[in-house]
């Protein structure tokens, strides 16, 4: 399966603009352990989110586009190179944010930017502008003189998006990066990382397990669970697919249902409530006399999205960050 | 282009309506379209870099206390033979060996305390997968970081031996003095050269094992003054008179002639006598800390490569685990 992205036509359109594409890519570890098992996928320039529990092989698929891990078998290729062959010459072109914290408390956010700056191939004079540039677009100004081990996780987060951008990578795989941030601070991170997308000319892959909050910035998205592909498509299709009308009556919820089957509808219980999917106007008519002639009391009618749970025990597949999408919406 | 458009609003108005601070303009995304280095190039920057950071450059002034302390000892044996010399006395430091025990004790603080200041930091704040997502192969990290810390013990030693050939020449008579400290000179260099190699591959291989900075300097510290006490006390045990009493000798009757296998092989547990012997087999002439390895002297030089290869294996596999982790 391959993303339907914008303007891509047919599937070699996509396989040719893609800035990542895996064939059949598996990666074993011994015990055995399947992190990816032939997954196939191409992504599209621009936000794609890869989406999928903790666990379900993200961090193992960057690490295989980044030319760090060998998969066991099938290709993956980065802006057209293959991974395996051409690890060094991907890593000049990828900027990389790690999930968890890689800061160094001791030195100034300046001087390890430039470090890493230097270490991404920039001589000394511009890796000194770049880091500059790049801590300032994250938005970090005066600070920036100070140790790290006196910033705030939004800050450190903020350090490791600038030195992931001070290379001029033309693709940036993000890890989890609103990892430990409060609701403000996520909000933020997710429209510097939407604003680097869309002004930056950078093409970016959000790996998250939280996809009520990457939806919002994404162009695309790849759902992958225990190492497999269960979707990728572009966000609007995601969207058109899981809008739902909630229909809760105070009582007689299980006759509602009946009757509402027996219009055409498809209704299921959620809660104490009825999710029934939202073709267009007409559903509301249906309910409202479906309502009107049982007498019921309607408590609430609202139009409200899948969580991703339902939608993806739609097709009778394994659930994805159940827990953590009810916590993010 | 939003660039273009907050480039025209000048200040303030690229800030969305927010009051102008100063005058920050926003320049939008620039692109690089610089010169860029290659892999080798990015290893010798990493190389300076490391090299900096042994003596605390770039650190605070704190980080620079303790390696130019240890460099104003090594250099002291210097001035004390200088002045001796410019007196009229006979040198008191020899060039291959300095002096022996303040080299030891030196080198051991010195490499104890800033082999992890190269190595542990990276490990502890898990910056190597900054590394690594880089153009930088695997073992180009610990390659750079070897390289560099050689060079810094090599700072550490060879510059007191310059100073004590500068010491030394500066009181000479005539041309065939100043050739004959030369020809020292560079035996003494070539010595130096050999504590250098060993004595930072040991040192990274100990302090890359742990990511705490406090546990690697014990245990760098520990082993260099543990293998060299031991050296000693074997060295003494394996040259008692007792040891050695032929049959039939009342105790104590025997004294110590010829100096026994046991010592000629006891400075083989010290890098810093393996690193004697190696220097009086190649044909070191000034007395070291124990006794000449006599004819075990290739011993010492297989000893020598052993402890080399054992480190830098080290290094190497644990550089090579730390990328894929």
């Amino acid at each position: 399966m391959t993303t339907r992205a914008q303007g891509a036509g047919t599937e070699t359109a996509v396989t040719e603009t893609a800035v990542i594409e895996t064939r059949a890519l598996t990666k074993r570890y011994p015990g055995p352990v399947t992190a990816l098992d032939e997954l196939t996928v191409a992504v599209a320039p621009g936000i794609a989110g890869l989406v999928g529990a903790n666990g379900a092989g993200k961090s193992t698929l960057i690490k295989i586009l980044l030319g760090l891990l060998e998969p066991t078998s099938g290709r993956a290729m980065v802006l057209g190179h293959d991974c395996q062959l051409h690890g060094e010459r991907i890593r000049t072109l990828i900027g990389y944010m790690p999930e968890h914290d890689c800061l160094p408390p001791d030195v100034t956010a300046t001087e390890f930017v430039t470090h890493l700056g230097r270490m991404s191939g920039l001589p000394a004079t511009a890796a000194k502008e770049r880091a500059a540039e790049s801590l300032r677009h994250v938005g970090l100004h005066e600070e920036r003189y100070r140790q790290v081990g006196t910033y705030s996780t939004g800050m450190k987060q903020r350090v490791k998006l600038a030195q992931a951008l001070v290379g001029d990578p033309r693709l940036l795989l993000l890890d989890e990066p609103t990892n430990g941030l409060d609701p403000a601070g996520r909000a933020e991170m997710l429209d510097l990382i939407f604003r680097i997308g869309t002004e930056f000319g950078i093409s970016i892959v959000v790996a998250s397990h939280l996809l009520g909050e990457i939806e919002r910035i994404c162009d695309h998205l790849v759902v992958i669970d225990a190492g497999r592909l269960l979707r990728a498509d572009t966000i609007t299709s995601f969207t058109e697919v899981r809008r739902v009308l909630l229909v809760e009556v105070e009582e007689g919820a299980t006759p509602l249902a009946d009757e509402l089957a027996r219009r055409g509808l498809d209704p299921r219980p959620y809660q104490r409530a009825l999710l029934v999917p939202l073709a267009g106007d007409a559903t509301y008519d249906v309910v409202r006399d479906a309502v009107a002639d049982l007498r019921l009391p309607l408590g609430r009618l609202e139009q409200r999205r899948h969580s991703l749970e339902e939608l993806f025990h739609d097709g009778g597949e394994p659930a994805v960050a159940t827990t953590e999408v009810r916590d993010a919406g | 282009m939003p660039a273009d458009d907050a480039y025209a609003a000048g200040p303030g108005a690229g800030l969305a309506g927010q009051p102008a601070r100063g005058v920050i303009y926003d320049r939008g995304y620039r692109r690089y379209g610089g010169v860029r280095l290659g892999r080798l190039q990015i290893a010798l920057a990493l190389f300076w870099h490391s090299l900096r950071s042994s003596f605390g450059i770039g650190r605070g002034a704190k980080a620079k206390i303790l390696p130019v302390i240890t460099f104003a000892g090594m250099c002291l044996p210097a001035v004390v033979n200088a002045v001796a010399v410019a007196r009229g006395g006979a040198p008191v430091v020899f060039y291959g060996t300095y002096t022996f025990p303040l080299r030891v004790v030196a080198m051991t603080i010195f490499v104890a305390v800033q082999a992890p200041e190269l190595v542990s930091r990276d490990l502890r704040s898990h910056v190597l997968p900054l590394y690594f997502s880089r153009p930088l192969r695997r073992l180009d990290y610990p390659a750079a970081k070897y390289a560099a810390f050689t060079v810094a013990c090599l700072i550490m030693i060879e510059i007191p031996l310059l100073l004590l050939y500068l010491g030394t020449i500066v009181s000479a008579k005539g041309n065939s003095a100043v050739w004959y400290q030369t020809r020292l000179l560079a035996g003494g260099l070539g010595v130096g050269a050999l504590w250098a190699v060993l004595l930072a591959a040991i040192g990274l291989a100990l302090a890359c094992l742990s990511a705490k900075r406090a546990y690697a300097t014990g245990a760098v510290a520990i082993f260099f003054f543990l293998t060299w006490t031991l050296a000693q006390i074997i060295y003494s045990v394996a040259g008692h008179p007792l040891a050695h009493a032929a049959p039939g000798h009342p105790p104590g009757a025997v004294t110590v002639q010829a100096v026994t296998s046991g010592q000629r092989l006891a400075g083989l547990i010290s890098p810093f006598t393996v690193l004697d012997g190696v220097r009086q087999w190649l044909g070191g002439k000034v007395p070291g800390p124990m006794s000449p390895p006599g004819h075990y002297g290739a011993v010492y030089g297989v000893m020598f490569l052993v402890l080399l290869a054992a480190s830098l294996t080290v290094l190497a596999v644990r550089y090579r685990k730390a990328g894929a982790e």
